[in-house]
């Protein structure tokens, strides 16, 4: 009798306790934690309105700090790449607490991918008192989120921070409705990477490939070709990095200032079909299936070089047997294209503020003194890759410095200039569905599907995913 | 109080018992499970992006936006296809490997069952990155046919809209044939050994034994795992996403995969998401009354 009481009593336990967890849920907006929240100080919050409850105990905290203006100097990042932002982040806290010691930053190593869906199910179900003070967001996505749950950032037009000292086209990317929303990060100026021993056999230089337009680049792909059988690039089939890098680099972009799809007239879009269909047959690109085997065919001397974002350089840095055997210039123009030049852009991200930063001061202050303001501090990254879109940084001693990986030439120099000059785009909000839907026109392109009747489907695609 | 419990007969006192023991599963399932399908079914009657979202007008607005959205259609067919080239082959190949492996002579029983059933020990997208890498241009499998001979120059399986499907469809089979096979064993235990004998007495063939005695015998199972193949597939998701990304061209991607580009890749549209994850129920709910009409003949 007596386990049988025991049995029911713990049953009945195991039900009550479920029962408090549904009626947390039922509220329309509040999340699980404060549902947690509200459990525990149901005592005190029991005569307290609706707005109280809403507020998590860490926010009211805060919120009590930030009167005092004491206390309360912590900053919660969110970025992704141990060896690059993460160490970046770090190294500007550290310059930092030289002048404000009591200030803590404590970065939480969050993948791309899961700073976007938490953010996702942060706005949408209201609970904004999940995020961070600052994040780091990628560049393609920043005008999409901003736009998408404008309630999550803080506007930073007037925070302090002088947006001018910045590459304009990367600054671009953070701007929505002319106010700033994000402090540019890294640098995704576009380079161009070649083997100089493997163009060597086929009788060019590295001067063959600077300043030349992509039908001189088809040319001299094939001479390589010829001489060696190895093709000049790779890319990933499905994905149109190249495509993307090649309409920036006439300014031209998938969507026009009002936000409708640019796709179906885009005479630039068009010549750069074209030309990447010509670039496929002709043998001189070939495509390959995933990221990893892009980043084995520069590695395994595959193909005779590749064109991408300046972060490429280290991946192509970790074959050290190859060092010196690398030569590094811009990328070819579009022919035929008004305001083709030999300059683009691929990835890179920003730093943003959150609608749930407390001590926005410390936080816009934080970001004017490191990476709006610090040369110290891009000179201290620069060992992992971080390239400044900073222009006082490019004057820096540390970025005149010769890369013996790169035949001695002064890489960081070269890639903060192309980044000034590259001309600006509007990715706009739906930036990803088109991306996919011309993908899906150039595959279909390739495989002999004509390019007009391919990109109607494609901007109808966009179209009614825009709905 | 003792006497007022003994009032309650013990049919009754059993019911209550089983109540009580099944309450708390029901009520976890109903929170968990029940009400964020009801919310998602309120929720596909919304339209709009990201927190901005309105009542769709009309109502039916986000039903009828899925059969004008040739990415969705696509990838419904794309579904389809998968659902009857694999889940055939994969039920008949998991009911063969099981009388096979039912047979009493057989030696190194548990070593072939182990193996068998072993893909399905394996994450869904550790498998499918390994297919990836299998089937790349300088893949293993590329490897071998080219040194054999068989191909001159290495074949971009991923590439192609049909050997991109193939490789899914591969992929699935192996790691689903193993579990499905499983089932078939233990339903197998279930019939009566003397069976078989007294139809080898008879001077019934191996093939006849198969189709007279294990198929009818085995009917409740073969539903079950029919049910259960139909209602997985419809909701392949791992595979696209992770072995082909979709493509070629938008050749191989599937509903699911398709509902998280909408719900997390690009803006999220929630409300349209929800619609057709409400088909995907629909689909499912058919097919498994179909298939339940079909197998349940009782003749």
């Amino acid at each position: 009798m007596k386990k049988k009481l025991l049995s029911l009593l713990m049953a009945g336990a195991m039900t009550a306790t479920m029962f408090a967890g549904c009626g947390g849920s039922d509220g329309s907006d509040a999340s699980a934690d404060k549902a947690d929240d509200a459990a525990a100080d149901k005592a005190d919050d029991a005569a307290a309105d609706d707005a109280a409850a809403d507020d998590s105990a860490d926010k009211a905290d805060a919120a009590a700090d930030d009167s005092a203006s004491a206390g309360g100097q912590k900053l919660t990042v969110w970025c992704w790449d141990p060896a690059f932002n993460i160490f970046s982040m770090n190294e500007a806290a550290k310059i930092y607490q030289k002048d404000h010691p009591d200030v803590e930053v404590e970065v939480i190593e969050t993948p791309w991918e899961d700073v976007q869906t938490k953010l996702t199910t942060a706005a949408t179900s209201g609970a904004l008192d999940t995020l961070p003070d600052i994040l780091l967001m990628q560049d393609n996505a920043f005008q999409k989120n901003v736009i998408t749950f404008p309630d999550a950032f803080t506007d930073l037009t007037s925070s302090g921070i002088d947006f001018s000292q910045f590459a304009q086209g990367k600054t671009a990317y953070s701007v929505i409705d002319g106010k700033n929303y994000g402090v540019p990060f890294d640098n995704g100026a576009v380079v161009a990477c070649y083997r100089t021993d493997i163009l060597e056999q086929a009788g060019l230089t590295i001067d063959d490939f600077t300043d030349i337009t992509w039908d001189q680049y088809i040319e001299n792909g094939k001479k390589v070709l010829d001489a060696t059988g190895k093709p000049l690039i790779s890319m990933q089939a499905g994905e149109c990095d190249l495509i993307m890098m090649m309409m920036q680099s006439a300014g031209s972009s998938l969507f026009n200032e009002d936000g409708t799809a640019n796709i179906t007239d885009n005479e630039t879009l068009k010549v750069v079909m074209e030309t990447y269909k010509e670039l496929k047959e002709s043998g001189v690109l070939i495509e390959v299936n995933s990221w990893d085997e892009y980043v084995s065919s520069l590695t395994t001397e595959t193909v005779a070089g590749t064109i991408n974002g300046c972060w490429i350089m280290a991946s192509i840095k970790t074959s050290e047997d190859q060092s010196g055997k690398w030569g590094l210039t811009n990328m070819p123009s579009l022919v035929g294209v008004d305001g083709a030049t030999n300059f683009s852009n691929n990835g890179g991200s920003s730093w943003a503020v959150t609608s749930n930063c407390q001590n926005t001061d410390l936080a816009y202050d934080f970001l004017k003194s490191t990476f709006a303001g610090s040369t110290e501090l891009y000179d201290n990254i620069i060992s992992c890759g971080a390239l400044a879109t900073y222009a006082p940084a490019g004057d820096s001693e540390a970025y005149a410095a010769p890369d013996e990986f790169f035949g001695g030439d002064a890489v960081s120099k070269k890639i903060v200039e192309f980044s000034t000059k590259v001309p600006s785009n509007i990715t706009g909000v739906y930036y990803y569905e088109a991306r996919d839907a011309v993908a899906t026109a150039i595959t279909n392109v390739i495989n002999g599907g004509d390019i007009d009747a391919e990109l109607k489907t494609a901007a109808d695609t966009v179209n009614s995913q825009m709905q | 109080m003792s006497k007022s419990s003994s009032k309650l007969s013990l049919d009754k006192k059993h019911n209550i018992t089983g109540w009580i023991f099944l309450t708390p599963a029901a009520l976890l399932i109903f929170c968990m499970s029940f009400i964020p399908m009801i919310q998602a079914f309120l929720l596909s009657f919304k339209m709009g992006k990201g927190n901005a979202l309105k009542p769709a007008e009309p109502i039916f607005a986000n039903y009828s936006r899925m059969f004008a959205d040739t990415v969705f259609t696509q990838s419904i067919k794309n579904t389809f296809f998968y659902l009857i080239i694999q889940v055939p082959i994969m039920l008949i190949l998991a009911l063969i490997l099981a009388s096979i492996l039912n047979n009493r002579q057989l030696r190194f029983k548990g070593l072939f069952r182990t193996m068998i059933f072993l893909p399905c020990a394996t994450s869904l997208v550790a498998y499918a990155i390994i297919f990836r890498t299998l089937f790349a241009n300088d893949g293993i499998v590329n490897l071998v046919l080219v040194n054999l001979g068989i191909l001159n120059s290495p074949y971009s399986f991923l590439t192609h809209a049909t050997s991109a499907k193939v490789i899914i469809i591969i992929g699935l089979l192996w790691r689903w044939t193993g579990y499905n096979m499983v089932f078939y064993l233990s339903g197998l235990q279930n019939i009566e050994y003397s069976i078989y004998e007294a139809a080898k007495i008879d001077g019934a063939s191996p093939v006849q034994t198969f189709f007279r005695i294990t198929v009818p015998l085995l009917k409740p199972t073969i539903l079950l795992t029919a049910i259960m193949s139909t209602n997985g597939t419809l909701q392949l998701f791992d595979e696209s996403v992770n072995l082909t990304d979709g493509g070629p061209a938008n050749a191989s991607i599937t509903m699911s995969h398709y509902i998280y580009n909408m719900s997390f890749k690009y803006v999220p549209t929630f409300g349209y998401a929800a619609a057709m994850s409400f088909l995907i129920l629909i689909l499912v709910a058919i097919l498994a009354f179909i298939q339940m009409k079909v197998g349940d003949k009782r003749d």
